[in-house]
């Protein structure tokens, strides 16, 4: 997937691959589906999509890295910028969460 | 204003493209360089509906020409704020994307669904896209009208970049899925016969 704007954050978010399919299934050993990305993927096509998706295993993960990339967020005063894309986004939630 | 709608299929099931849609900019995407960082900001079921919803924060690298860094400040990176919505029971995922960088000067503000196509629904998958942009350069009616037609003019151009990338990830995809179940069907046999 995508690499983080921090890159102290790829760490726990996910290795940033550049990879043809077979070095790429040589080198997604048990390892990497620790990193979030990667964990998060699997719940969402093996779990969610078929309606199986109870608790959120990634959440551990997911929590690690935003630890890290809110510091990164704050440093960088994109922070403040995302409170005012939030403020403007209420009308999509109200759309989008009540009519599904 | 101006407005930018366009609606295309992919030869891939909803369930295939909504999983995709996760790794849209990541290294199988050949055609979008310019996206340098996918950042999830948040993620949530919503226990009425069932409907997960995701925050991401989008890092582009700046591609605006001249004319327009002049005219509203030349940046290096430039960023996006994703909300989306997936309804796994009705099948819908819902991206609402809007401009973080140039706010104050310009409101660009995308939509776009992914819903299983009615003519072959378990195969094939529709998305809509749609955008609205908008200029607020006080009364200079003649540069707001070029940065809404520019704007406008690149998401078309975008648009069809964008289909022919997500093409490029939604194959390897396909492979690399087909190819894991191989390998873990191998691995059980291999388990299965071990002594």
């Amino acid at each position: 997937m995508s690499a983080s704007l921090a890159p102290e954050c790829n760490e726990v978010k996910e290795y940033v691959l550049s990879f043809r399919v077979h070095s790429f299934l040589r080198t997604v050993s048990k390892h990497e589906y620790r990193r979030y990305d990667s964990c998060f993927l699997k719940w969402y096509s093996e779990k969610f999509l078929r309606g199986n998706a109870t608790t959120d295993e990634c959440e551990p993960l997911f929590k690690q890295y935003k630890q890290c990339l809110g510091k990164a967020l704050k440093s960088r005063g994109i922070d403040s910028m995302l409170e005012e894309a939030r403020e403007d986004n209420r009308e999509n939630d109200a759309q989008h969460l009540r009519d599904g | 204003m101006k407005v930018f709608a366009t609606s295309t299929d992919f030869d891939y099931s909803w369930e295939e493209v909504s999983t995709s849609n996760w790794r849209k900019y990541g290294p199988w995407n050949e055609m979008t360089p310019h996206v340098i960082a996918v950042d999830t900001l948040s993620r949530t079921i919503d226990p009425a509906t069932g409907i997960l919803r995701t925050e991401r924060l989008i890092t582009c690298k700046q591609t605006a020409p001249k004319w327009v860094n002049t005219l509203l400040g030349s940046k290096d990176t430039s960023h996006a704020y994703e909300t989306s919505y997936v309804d796994p029971i009705a099948k819908k995922v819902t991206i609402c994307s809007m401009n973080m960088t140039y706010s104050d000067l310009l409101s660009v503000r995308e939509t776009v669904v992914y819903r299983p196509a009615s003519s072959n629904p378990s195969a094939r998958t529709t998305m809509e896209q749609n955008a609205k942009i908008t200029a607020f350069c006080g009364g200079w009616q003649k540069i707001k009208n070029s940065i809404e037609q520019f704007t406008v003019e690149r998401f078309q151009q975008n648009a069809a970049k964008g289909r022919e990338g997500f093409e490029m990830v939604l194959e390897m995809s396909r492979k690399v899925f087909a190819e894991q179940r191989e390998l873990r069907i191998m691995q059980e046999a291999k388990t299965a016969l071990a002594p």
